[in-house]
């Protein structure tokens, strides 16, 4: 190893340790910073000391839960892997993770590395990185005053793997966009997707990217929609088509609320609430065979697997049953309303909108998703929060559906969960996610303790 | 009364919400009791210019308002027409840039309606944020949110607003959008009538008073929600310290 790159690590920790003892954050992007500026190869350094293989999950939705299920299914065959934290998945994020890593020689000891790239990012950190696979789970729009528009993620995407021709990519053939990507970059890829109807007409926001071909023009013709674009696509001009996909899962069934499917064989009875993680399952399945690993143990891990990852989580407060849920785009949350409408129980809901960079300070966004569903949604109450909660009552007006708003998200969910249905969904976008997991663990802890917050 | 309202290309131009300015015209029309009627013309349909009351035409990508700029060619007699016979139209980010002469793009010239004088040109640096506007047409600011490549240049044209927070037309002439007649060109998104009702109402009662002669007055709504999201806005960027701070976070 060169001096330069042990010097490297050594300040990145050094910058790590003073951000923790300084209690200035989690310290996951600072770090990687400092590498950086010392050696600016850094990256490509300490991905070569990967032993196997290392793969990059990216795309708009489902990024974090395919990786963590990738990091989880090579920990079962007793594999060494590096993940980079939620969040961290921009360059800097992404060497804070491998050097971070390191042990006190600087050495990485690390059979696979599972890394979650942003689509912008993707830009830089692919040709340093040289993943052997990239797995893409689909492009729709999302924060798009980031992104400007949803061409040019795509442009970034196909700069991104088109610089690393040998790469694999692993792709939803059910997403037009992901699969023309695949076809224009010349990379080797493999496809998965889903055949049968799974998603209810809820889920289907009317909004969606792309109906129109890419290579002539013309307007796709669908035998059916998934949700957004994702479904069995044609273009009756030039004559693309969704191609049967390599991997597919079949047999899709909702039990008491959980999702059992057959892939490659297994009859898989997941902890799966929503079809959206059948699609995350299936792809990093498809990866995991991509990159040759052992897969003997994924049944058995995907059948105890936690797709909630802190984004979904059910909590005890007060007696009532409370959910939180994460919706940071369109697509996302149109498939939370499409689950609170399966809940057939009367409920009250809390709304969390806010406009950080991090969540994207274009709101208007809220507009792209079918709330009047929320009207036949038994909820007693609704009451928006947030830096942007008179833009989510707004949205509610427009479809004549009642709601309040409130500051004080605490006493809002303390008055909820004692006086109100006793079934609270929450729903947060990106910034406010962290808190509010807190906020809800600890009023839990405290209405266990008998000591009512 | 009645209005229609002519939706156009909604399977091209439907970006960052903007039919949620459709929705704000029919809510705004139906809550006063006046029926509405919106027809979505999908790219390729034949428009009839003369049953719309109200047309609406929305953003898209840039590859988008290629596809769409083929369809224009057969309804530009009839739209300028129209526009020229004080038609009501709101045109947002694409849509506005597609009234003009041209949209010239890092690759190629797209041809636009040729209603307006105006004139777009491309530049790598997209202008992105929040903005608020001070128009002559209003007593209260008009915000929004701006997304968009596209430097475009008004010439003698009067301008919707001037930019009180935000970067406008050019990013350096410190206006925003243009009027013309019965129409509004704005880059403004959030979409736009939502959050500034008296947007939306200026253009409903345009559009009634040209169908039902010039008696007609909207009665008032309680807009206390609309209010309060868009003076969070405005005071939002009347606070310098706020300003400052942002602006560091953008460049940092």
């Amino acid at each position: 190893m060169k001096l330069r790159t042990v010097l490297a690590i050594k300040c990145a920790k050094c910058t790590s340790y003073l951000i923790k003892k300084l209690n200035r954050g989690s310290g996951v992007t600072l770090p990687g910073y400092v590498a950086r500026l010392i050696d600016p190869k850094i990256l490509s350094a300490m991905s070569e000391m990967v032993r196997e293989k290392t793969i990059v999950t990216m795309g708009t939705n489902g990024k974090t839960t395919t990786n963590a299920i990738l990091y989880k299914a090579l920990l079962a065959e007793g594999k060494k892997v590096i993940i980079n934290r939620t969040g961290a998945n921009m360059l800097n994020g992404i060497i804070s993770a491998f050097v971070l890593a390191t042990d006190k020689h600087g050495r990485l000891d690390a059979d696979y590395a599972c890394i979650e790239v942003d689509e912008i990012a993707s830009v830089n950190v692919l040709p340093q990185l040289k993943p052997d696979c990239a797995l893409l789970t689909n492009i729709s729009r999302d924060q798009l005053d980031r992104f400007g528009e949803v061409d040019i993620t795509f442009q970034k995407l196909k700069t991104g793997v088109t610089s690393v021709p040998d790469t694999k990519l692993i792709i939803n053939c059910d997403d037009v966009l992901s699969y023309t990507l695949a076809s224009e970059s010349g990379n080797p890829f493999v496809t998965y997707g889903i055949s049968e109807q799974i998603f209810d007409d809820i889920s289907r926001s009317e909004i969606r990217e792309s109906i129109f071909c890419r290579s002539c023009g013309k307007k796709l013709e669908y035998d059916f929609f998934h949700y957004g674009q994702l479904g069995i696509y044609h273009c009756p001009s030039c004559g693309l088509k969704r191609p049967e996909p390599d991997f597919t899962a079949t047999e899709i069934e909702l039990h008491d609320e959980l999702y059992t499917f057959k892939m490659d064989g297994m009859l898989i009875q997941s902890t799966a609430r929503t079809p959206y993680n059948i699609y995350n399952t299936l792809s990093a399945y498809a990866a995991l065979n991509a990159l040759g690993a052992q897969r003997e143990h994924f049944q058995e891990m995907i059948e105890s697997f936690d797709y909630g990852n802190n984004r979904e989580d059910i909590f005890t407060i007060n007696g009532a049953r409370v959910q939180l849920h994460l919706a940071k785009n369109p697509i996302g949350f149109q498939q939370k309303i499409s689950l609170v409408l399966k809940d057939p129980k009367p409920k009250d809901i809390i709304i969390q909108i806010n406009d950080t960079y991090q969540d994207g300070e274009d709101i208007s966004w809220l507009w792209d998703v079918d709330f009047q569903y929320l009207a036949d949604a038994q909820a007693a109450t609704i009451t928006t929060n947030g830096t942007r909660r008179f833009d989510m009552g707004l949205r509610l007006k427009y479809e004549d559906i009642p709601c309040d708003s409130t500051t004080d998200l605490r006493s809002t969910i303390i008055d909820r969960t004692t006086n109100g249905t006793g079934n609270l969904y929450v729903i947060v976008n990106y910034s406010g996610l962290y808190r509010t997991n807190h906020l809800l663990n600890e009023l839990a802890k405290a209405s266990k303790g008998g000591n009512q917050a | 009364m009645k209005l229609t309202i002519g939706h156009l290309y909604p399977d091209l131009l439907n970006l960052y919400g903007d039919r949620g300015n459709i929705q704000c015209f029919r809510k705004r029309l139906k809550w006063r009791g006046i029926e509405a009627e919106v027809i979505p013309f999908l790219s390729g349909d034949p428009i009839d210019f003369s049953q719309l009351d109200i047309v609406l035409l929305g953003g898209g990508s840039d590859r988008e308002q290629e596809l769409v700029c083929g369809h224009l060619k057969n309804i530009q007699q009839d739209f300028k027409e129209y526009v020229e016979n004080d038609g009501v139209v709101l045109a947002v980010c694409g849509g506005y840039q597609l009234l003009g002469k041209y949209y010239k793009t890092d690759k190629k010239v797209i041809e636009g309606l040729s209603i307006l004088d105006i004139t777009t040109e491309w530049e790598p640096e997209r202008l992105i944020r929040n903005i608020v506007l001070n128009s002559p047409l209003f007593d209260t600011p008009v915000v929004g949110f701006e997304n968009h490549g596209g430097r475009t240049y008004i010439g003698d044209h009067t301008p919707f607003g001037k930019v009180f927070y935000g970067l406008g037309n050019t990013g350096k002439s410190g206006y925003e959008g243009v009027v013309y007649k019965n129409v509004i060109g704005t880059y403004l998104h959030g979409p736009l009538l939502p959050k500034n009702p008296h947007v939306c109402d200026y253009l409903l009662e345009r559009a009634l008073k040209r169908k039902y002669g010039e008696d007609i007055k909207l009665e008032p709504l309680p807009d206390e929600l609309e209010h309060l999201a868009g003076s969070y806005i405005v005071d939002r960027y009347s606070d310098k310290k706020y300003i400052l701070k942002e602006t560091i976070k953008r460049h940092t």
